[in-house]
């Protein structure tokens, strides 16, 4: 999810530099106070490693390639603020020394991975490893579900950002200046690799580095965790937890039919708001002038709903081509429950029990 | 005056994870060459950064010649700048001293922060370089160097201020020995006059060259300290302090038998 | 995890390795950007990939393009060189994701391949992305290559960073190179010591567990490292022994950067 220079339109740009600003501000005014502790070097380290996880780009189906940041182990290990400076610093070196992708894009990337990353990271792996002992497997499932679904939010705010590029900039002809490819194309695309291959990446390596931590340095894990118990008795077992993991385990499998399903019941018709009147003149145009329902059905708006909910003032994504939505569908729903089943035989041969 | 340079009461300090020293008391003269001796775990390289103002006992004090060495008076920049440039560390690793971009820089860097003047410095990392026989490494990245190589950086990096109290951390560990017995050449050469040395090792061979006193320590005490030659005789103490291996092997007769092994030297 | 895991990550360590020495060789050299303040090299190639971002037009961002190639040239950069390490993997990035566009942006059909129809509207879009993909990709590469790291950070420091952030920089950096040397070492030890292939969940258990240990090894060797600064002095301010001062030369290239920036905004304009 990467955003090099070029695809993303001048104001766009400015507009998450705008937004990241304020929380690099924020958190340089706390690191400040650290300099010269050991907090500094931790910061330092875990932006090397974000660096270094960052190296590694997973070619996706759609063209793209998809990536883990490490913003998972970061956040548990730092908190959210230095987290999200250690992010940065990493995408900045990327950029300014590697050349790699975007220095106009950096507020943009920052942004995505390590400001938004960062908090839902932090957020998510605080609320399901609640009080729980720093010992705990709850902790470990905490950080693979709090790095899994850091990247996934961080790829969709990065492909939304794309989605509205050709809306937002084109000539006079209508050839999109940036990125070219409108909502419904750029999120499903985006979307389907970090679900997959990405988003799982993120998690073995948080879940796979705190399950390390917990036996070689869990002070380091402390930061993170101010309320945690510390009686040995506490350590909840697999089974208690296992109606988490199923939760889990649907959301992943349900997502990317959301996504996509929201789309398939409709013809082809370009990306308006569904009650723009101009729009539902062409709809009936396009479809043998019956006029649209004045409501989606039933069952599409609950499922699009619950699923658009995260893009409040973006179009529900439907698709051009209704075959191109099957196919898409049809891979990523295969290989989810692939990789969804395996991952789960992998979680039961890791427990003793 | 004749103030102790390190006079440590009772020093405590603990890791996070475990107790690195426990109640060490003891006091080293200026101007002596002091060995710390111990395997590995015993605390040699926790008390020298104690020694070094990089922790800070738990419990009991720290003075640097009658100075107290704390948190709070390392906050002034002044009294640290100071310390810095009167007490040097050469660490065990080199690679975690070698952090800038070339040989030049690297022996630049303290001064640097101490706030020379430019010209100075450059002249005074000329001669250092110049000392260390690696003038012609000046413009090298440091960590493309070989240990001994490296080991000649760190040590010019931290000789160019000039301290009054050189502290080494296994300073011939992992070099070769015609490196060893050069480093060890130009620590003795350096040591003469009114500077102090203390030196953390394991090597028993090392200690009669460049000690005159030295202190064994074990899990985080000190078991016994005195005069090396008589120290390193005792048997039975090295044994107990973990600081000799005892060998097993097979004679021609069929018979097992372990005895003591150390390595005496002697030097013309 | 794919087969071969372990080998295609020695291989990125390596490749990195190789790239950083590479470029420290060429910032070493005496070409003309190598010559020019970092201050003004800094801002001068920024204002350049600003130009490019900014600009409606292909010609314009054609024209910086071949700009960054003229100030290659003229600093030793080798055009071989950039087309394998810059140019080439943008490429394969930028041109993954513009194919598609070609074939998928409405507007007048240019040709057909069987049942996908590519619009001239497609093939514009694909051109501008490619070419500021490369053109600023080019630049960010020229800053690279010609300035040595602790020059760009003392630039970033005088053109108003804040100190907190540069040095973190500067460590950052550092660590990377101890993290990839770990690494190597660790990843080098490891695959002498495994015989055949793994299995799925073998390798998932293996990958988790170096990276942990991986993590470990790099906290301790990264707190020695900062003991081993504040031993020498560091309290937290970035010096190096290199005054900057604008020398005439210097003057004129930021009025060239300047002027071309300009020119380059003004043509690009839509």
């Amino acid at each position: 999810m990467h955003i090099p220079d070029g695809y993303l339109g001048p104001s766009t740009c400015l507009a998450l530099y705008g937004g990241a600003a304020p929380f690099w501000y924020v958190a340089l005014r706390k690191m400040k106070r650290a300099l010269h502790t050991r907090a500094f070097p931790l910061l330092s380290l875990f932006s090397a490693f974000s660096f270094i996880v960052m190296m590694f780009n997973l070619p996706l189906p759609g063209g793209t390639t998809g990536h883990a940041t490490g913003v998972g182990i970061a956040s548990i290990a730092l908190g959210p603020w230095a987290s999200l400076l250690a992010i940065s610093i990493a995408l900045a070196i990327q950029a300014l020394f590697f050349g790699d992708g975007g220095i106009t894009a950096l507020g943009a990337n920052c942004f995505n991975m390590a400001v938004v990353g960062s908090l839902i990271s932090y957020g998510v792996y605080r609320a399901i490893a609640g009080r729980s002992s720093l010992q705990s497997r709850q902790r470990i499932i905490a950080a693979g579900a709090a790095g899994y679904i850091a990247i996934n939010i961080s790829a969709l705010a990065a492909a939304i950002e794309f989605g509205i590029q050709p809306a937002l900039y084109h000539d006079a002809a209508g050839t999109p200046l940036y990125a070219p490819y409108p909502l419904h194309i750029a999120v499903p695309a985006m979307m389907i690799g970090h679900l997959t291959i990405a988003g799982l990446a993120e998690l073995v390596i948080s879940a796979g580095v705190v399950a390390y931590l917990q036996r070689a340095d869990p002070i380091l894990l402390r930061a993170t965790a101010p309320n945690a118990i510390t009686t040995a008795t506490e350590a909840p077992g697999w089974k208690s937890l296992k109606p988490l993991w199923v939760t889990l385990a649907i959301l992943m499998i349900l997502t990317p039919f959301g996504i996509l399903a929201a789309g398939s019941a409709w013809g082809e018709w370009a990306p308006e708001d569904f009650t723009h009147a101009a729009a539902r003149s062409q709809i009936a145009a396009a479809s043998g002038n019956h006029a649209p329902p004045v409501t989606a059905p039933a069952g599409l708006q609950r499922l699009s709903s619950f699923w658009t909910a995260p893009m409040p003032r973006y179009a529900p994504s439907f698709l051009r081509s209704p075959s191109f939505g099957y196919l898409l569908s049809a891979v990523a729903g295969t290989g989810v429950i692939i990789l969804v089943f395996t991952l789960a035989g992998w979680m039961s041969g890791r427990h003793p029990g | 005056m004749n103030q102790p340079v390190f006079e440590l009461v009772g020093v405590r300090y603990a890791y996070e994870s475990h107790s690195a020293l426990n109640e060490i008391s003891l006091s080293i003269a200026a101007g002596t060459r002091v060995a710390l001796l111990g395997p590995n775990g015993s605390g040699k390289s926790t008390l020298l950064k104690l020694l070094d103002a990089l922790y800070f006992p738990n419990t009991g004090s720290l003075r640097f010649r009658g100075e107290p060495i704390t948190a709070e008076h390392f906050a002034d920049d002044n009294f640290a700048m100071d310390f810095r440039r009167r007490v040097g560390l050469v660490f065990q690793n080199p690679d975690v001293q070698l952090f800038n971009p070339t040989v030049f820089d690297e022996v630049a860097f303290a001064p640097l922060q101490l706030r020379w003047p430019k010209d100075e410095i450059r002249r005074r990392v000329h001669e250092a370089l110049d000392a260390m026989e690696i003038l012609h490494l000046s413009d090298r990245p440091p960590h493309r160097l070989s240990g001994g190589e490296k080991k000649r950086v760190a040590l010019a990096s931290v000789l160019i201020l000039d301290p009054e109290v050189l502290l080494l951390d296994e300073p011939t560990a992992a070099l070769d020995p015609s490196s060893q017995s050069q480093i060890i050449d130009l620590l003795i050469g350096w040591g003469e006059g009114n500077k102090t040395v203390i030196t953390a090792t394991h090597d028993l061979g090392l200690v009669e060259d460049i000690a005159d006193y030295c202190f064994i320590l074990q899990r985080g005490q000190i078991a016994a300290e005195g005069d090396p030659a008589i120290l390193l005789r005792d048997q039975a103490l090295l044994e107990r302090a973990n600081l000799i291996h005892a060998h097993r092997h097979k004679h021609a007769s069929g018979k097992t038998h372990s005895h003591p092994h150390t390595h005496p030297h002697s030097h013309e | 995890m794919r087969p071969g895991f372990i080998e295609r990550t020695i291989a990125t360590f390596l490749t990195a390795a190789e790239y950083t020495a590479g470029a420290e060789t060429m910032a070493a050299s005496k070409g003309a950007l190598q010559r020019v303040d970092p201050r003004v090299k800094v801002a001068g190639l920024l204002g350049l990939i600003v130009a490019a971002a900014l600009s409606r037009r292909l010609e314009t961002i054609a024209s910086l393009f071949a700009v960054a190639i003229l100030l290659a040239l003229a600093s030793g950069v080798s055009p071989v060189r950039l087309l394998r390490w810059v140019w080439w993997p943008a490429l394969l990035f930028t041109g993954a994701i513009a194919l598609p566009a070609v074939f998928l942006t409405p507007g007048n059909p240019a040709f057909s391949l069987g049942p996908l129809t590519a619009t001239h509207q497609g093939i514009r879009s694909a051109l501008f992305l490619i070419a500021r993909a490369e053109t600023a990709v080019t630049y960010s590469a020229l800053l690279a290559f010609t300035t040595p790291w602790p020059w760009a950070m003392k630039a970033l420091r005088t053109l108003g960073c804040p100190a907190a952030l540069v040095a973190i920089l500067g460590m950052t950096f550092r660590y990377i190179f101890v993290i990839l040397g770990t690494a190597a070492e660790m990843f080098e030890s490891r695959q002498s010591r495994t015989v055949g292939r793994l299995e799925g969940p073998e390798r998932r258990r293996m990958a988790s567990a170096a990276a942990g240990a991986l993590m470990e090894k790099s906290l301790q060797l990264s707190s020695e490292v900062h003991l081993a600064m504040q031993s020498r002095g560091y309290r937290g301010e970035v010096h190096i022994l290199h005054d900057f001062r604008m020398s005439a030369s210097d003057w004129l290239w930021l009025a060239g950067f300047v002027t071309l920036t300009g020119m380059a905004i003004w043509g690009g304009r839509g």
